[in-house]
């Protein structure tokens, strides 16, 4: 009976290692054009109107197109027509769109056209301004809502007679959005807006056919009918699977970039036919190690680098080891405009009315030190809320109050009644429990002790802490703010006091001389004349010192060597039509181990 | 028996309602307001508020534990947070990913400590019971990630034997899947198992029956076989049984590590993203299941020692 036993555990653990092994050959390297991404975290769901998750805004814009797009190799980032056929015609104050659709652009085919027996139709005027309703439908709580609500007119009526009614009425007119004809619609906004354009290329306002979202109801989110370049065959949270649409509209890579992407290879297949792979599989891999050694084994087209493998992976002058090198990986880096900083409340009795402490605060606060410390010296040390990349940063500008000066600090402090720290009780930093955050908690909590400054630090699980800062309760704590789109007024709206919290303006600062100069810059057009107002805003806020900025942000990531023209991209979640995939480079490098 | 049965289903429903309070508490009202996690970074006070008002987050407490409690009792645990996906469809879903991995690693755990058990207790105080007692220290003194880590990078990248993470949903491919990370459950657990079973086992050698059995002449393979294992079996059979339930709620680590969509990455997730329902509900279901392996142990016992009465 024993030896039965063992004898049936051996054969238990042969066929184990028999299944592993049969799995391992079916994962071998492959011939077709097949590109093997990785998220982080699990996808929730492809509704484009919750793209707040970036994974989501990922996943749903590979298939849900916008009208506008940014050009894939061009920086600055410039809009180009997608659905559109061209640039939007603009009214002469502004607040005009007229915008003209492509013609013959298909839905993809689909079970849920049953008027055409599934296969897919045209896209339509009709299309995106359903599309638009669905983001502002109250009913919905879309993560978007924001790009039209107080922006387009009529959206704040429709949304509230939405709100008011059983079921959201999708027949019933928003007064700024309408069909003109088949293929024209027009948005009329409330005022002029110089970033409103961008907001139509953000993965939120992607089309949706209501043919879809109507046939799968609540399961619409597990589900993707769009018009984009790939089509769905698999979808769980953690995998997506997508091949080349064949109904997809002919559209081309481009045939010119920025100086230096000749050389880089990224025009090489200019005037292509897009998309350049066949498919493309999307794992998540939540832990590090498993999606390194993935990587490793040629099983995974791109990674980014966590800090903690950083110094094995990338040399002291910043560039590849010679290990990964020789196997044919290659580096790629970009900034990802996008601003870390320490929020000051100026909601707070204390920080909030006392300017000489903020600016001492941030005078003792060293950036450079941190930036070595937890970011492997790769951010960039910031001066102000816009990142280097964007209209309206200057790179000569020197925050008076953003050097680490410690005698200068100790004078503010004085000057501020606390000589030395005395008189001032524990200020309170409010943080998040986990470790990265606590140890960036230590380093702060140091630093400030440096010149008499107490720290008490409070640790919060993450929905008690979002609690705590959207009811202004905090006092000190920190934030990262990523750009939704390439312009500095983005950057610039998280310290105009209408958006104090629960808005995004963290700190709450609120300045009208501030505000009055926002409201301006807002309504002109791209220029030096608002380039002037965003550099005026910039030292408005150094002044006041709401937040102690301490860096932006450098992505730094690692790709295969058969994945071609991969340019990296703040913006890059519809760009996987452009990469192209090389299996016979693949095969002979990072393939083999 | 049946009286027994329904007078611990009874006897249950207070032990839930303690634990369904107690969640309820720890996450309604200690936690913070769960809406700021959906609302996005861009959100109004009156979208916040609209929000709350949808998930019922502005009424009562009271209200709000009452609609709670509706749900554990219709087992319609709403709508996840994070996902807006129903509960009962995710746990459905995870269900077959988190047993793929369970049920082989717990068979596997129990044959193997069993027999290691039996092995290292016949040959108790020489070297194959040593050697065994410092195997099991060993398996138990490391941490599951230093064998998870070591796995993936030896097993999985080195020789290439098991996939280094992944999960295809097909049969039987995903076996293949599960394999490593199967066998280091079974490495973790086997440990904890020997010394339980050995220790119970040891026990059943040193009571009366066992003299008796050798003072009539019986062989130490027979005595263990027919008796000592018979009567050993009551402590085996209670660690057993009592986790067999739990094997549905999965393992966080292992399964998250290899990417196993499964109810164990589930809740781990959940609690990363504060998507309370799912916490609440994975704690509720947690606890039904553990009332539901006490129940059955205690009903088994009956089985295999008739001296035992159910009343």
């Amino acid at each position: 009976m024993v030896c039965g036993s063992i004898s049936l555990t051996r054969t238990v653990i042969g066929l184990l290692i028999a299944f592993s092994i049969q799995g391992c050959v079916k994962s071998a390297p492959e011939t077709a054009q097949v590109l093997h991404l990785a998220h982080p975290e699990k996808v929730k769901g492809l509704d484009p109107i919750y793209s707040d998750d970036i994974y989501v805004a990922d996943e749903a814009s590979r298939v849900y197109e916008t009208l506008f797009q940014y050009h894939y190799l061009k920086r600055p980032y410039t809009l180009i027509p997608n659905l559109a056929e061209a640039m939007p015609e603009i009214s002469k104050d502004g607040r005009i769109y007229t915008i003209r659709l492509k013609k013959a652009v298909l839905f993809q085919d689909d079970k849920c056209f049953k008027a055409t027996s599934r296969k897919g139709r045209e896209l339509t005027a009709d299309d995106v301004i359903y599309s638009l309703k669905r983001l502002v439908d109250p009913k919905l709580h879309s993560t978007g809502a924001w790009l039209l609500n107080g922006r387009v007119e009529g959206v704040s009526e429709w949304h509230q007679a939405a709100k008011d009614s059983e079921v959201t009425d999708y027949t019933k007119e928003i007064a700024g959005l309408k069909a003109l004809d088949r293929y024209t619609i027009q948005i009329r906004l409330l005022k002029r807006s110089a970033s409103f354009l961008y907001s139509l290329a953000m993965p939120f306002t992607g089309v949706v056919a209501p043919e879809a979202v109507a046939y799968y109801g609540k399961d619409f989110s597990n589900h993707a009918v769009g018009t984009g370049p790939f089509r769905l065959t698999e979808f769980s949270q953690n995998r997506q699977v997508w091949v080349r649409n064949p109904t997809f509209r002919t559209e081309k890579y481009p045939s010119e970039g920025e100086p230096g992407d000749r050389e880089a290879g990224l025009l090489q297949d200019a005037g292509k036919t897009l998309p350049l792979i066949d498919k493309l599989v999307v794992d998540v891999y939540e832990e590090w190690q498993p999606l390194w050694l993935n990587f490793l084994s040629g099983k995974l087209d791109r990674t980014f680098i966590p800090k903690d493998s950083f110094s094995q992976t990338i040399t002291a002058g910043k560039e590849l080891s010679p290990e990964l090198t020789a196997k044919g990986i290659r580096l790629h880096r970009f900034p990802l405009l996008d601003i870390v900083h320490l929020t000051l409340n100026m909601a707070d009795p204390l920080l909030g009315k006392n300017k000489y402490l903020r600016q001492a605060l941030s005078l003792a606060w060293d950036a450079d030190r941190y930036n070595s410390i937890f970011w492997n010296g790769r951010s960039i040390p910031a001066q102000g809320p816009i990142p280097p990349g964007l209209a309206g940063f200057d790179m000569e500008y020197r925050n008076p109050y953003r050097q680490f000066n410690i005698k200068k600090a100790k004078e503010l402090l004085a000057k501020a009644g606390f000589p030395e720290g005395n008189g001032l009780p524990p200020l309170i930093y409010n943080a998040t429990a986990d470790s990265s955050s606590r140890q960036a908690t230590e380093y702060t909590v140091q630093m400030f002790k440096q010149i008499g400054v107490k720290v008490k630090v409070e640790t919060y699980s993450w929905p008690e802490f979002q609690t705590l800062i959207r009811n202004r309760k905090g006092q000190i704590w920190s934030y990262a703010w990523n750009a939704d789109y390439p312009d500095s007024e983005n950057f610039l709206q998280l310290f105009y006091s209408k958006n104090a919290s629960p808005g995004p303006n963290d700190s709450n600062y609120s300045n009208p001389a501030y505000d009055d100069l926002y409201e301006r810059a807002i309504t002109l057009p791209a220029g030096p004349a608002r380039i002037a107002l965003y550099q005026q805003m910039v030292r408005m806020i150094a002044e006041d010192c709401p937040w102690i900025v301490q860096v932006h942000r450098m992505g730094f990531h690692l790709t295969s060597p058969g994945f071609g023209n991969y340019k990296p991209s703040a913006f890059y979640h519809a760009d996987a039509k452009y990469y192209r995939f090389d299996p016979a480079a693949q095969v002979g490098s990072a393939g083999k181990n | 028996m049946w009286v027994y049965v329904l007078r611990r289903v009874l006897s249950s429903i207070p032990t839930l309602f303690g634990v369904a309070l107690l969640v309820f508490i720890l996450f309604h009202v200690m936690g913070g307001d769960p809406v700021y996690q959906m609302v996005g970074k861009h959100a109004s006070a009156q979208q916040i508020a609209d929000l709350r008002h949808e998930y019922g987050l502005d009424q009562p407490k009271t209200t709000q534990f009452l609609r709670y409690l509706q749900q554990v009792v219709t087992f319609d645990f709403g709508r996840s947070y994070a996902t807006r996906q129903p509960i009962r469809q995710m746990i459905l879903n995870g269900i077959g990913p988190s047993l793929t991995l369970a049920i082989p690693a717990f068979i596997l755990t129990t044959v193997l400590s069993v027999l290691i058990s039996l092995v290292v207790v016949y040959f108790r105080g020489r070297w194959p019971d040593r050697l065994g007692v410092v195997l099991c220290v060993l398996g138990m003194s490391v941490p599951m990630l230093a064998y998870i880590l070591l796995g993936q990078y030896l097993f999985g990248y080195k020789l290439g034997w098991f996939p280094i993470s992944g999960f295809d949903a097909g049969w039987p491919q995903r076996l293949g899947y599960v394999a490593l990370p199967a066998l280091i459950w079974v490495a973790v657990a086997t440990g904890y198992d020997v010394r339980f079973y050995r220790t119970a086992l040891i026990e059943e050698l040193g009571n009366d029956y066992v003299r008796t059995a050798r003072a009539k002449g019986l062989g130490e393979p027979g005595i263990f076989l027919k008796h000592v294992l018979k009567n050993g079996m009551i402590p085996v059979l209670t660690n057993v049984v009592i986790q067999i339930p739990l094997l549905i709620l999965g393992s966080f680590l292992l399964e998250r590590f290899f990417g196993i969509p499964g109810l164990g990455s589930m809740m781990i997730d959940a609690l990363h993203g504060s998507d309370f329902p799912v916490i609440r509900t994975m704690t509720t279901l947690g606890a039904i299941l553990m009332i539901i392996g006490n129940l059955a142990t205690d009903v088994l016992y009956t089985v295999f020692d008739p001296r035992v009465r159910l009343s």
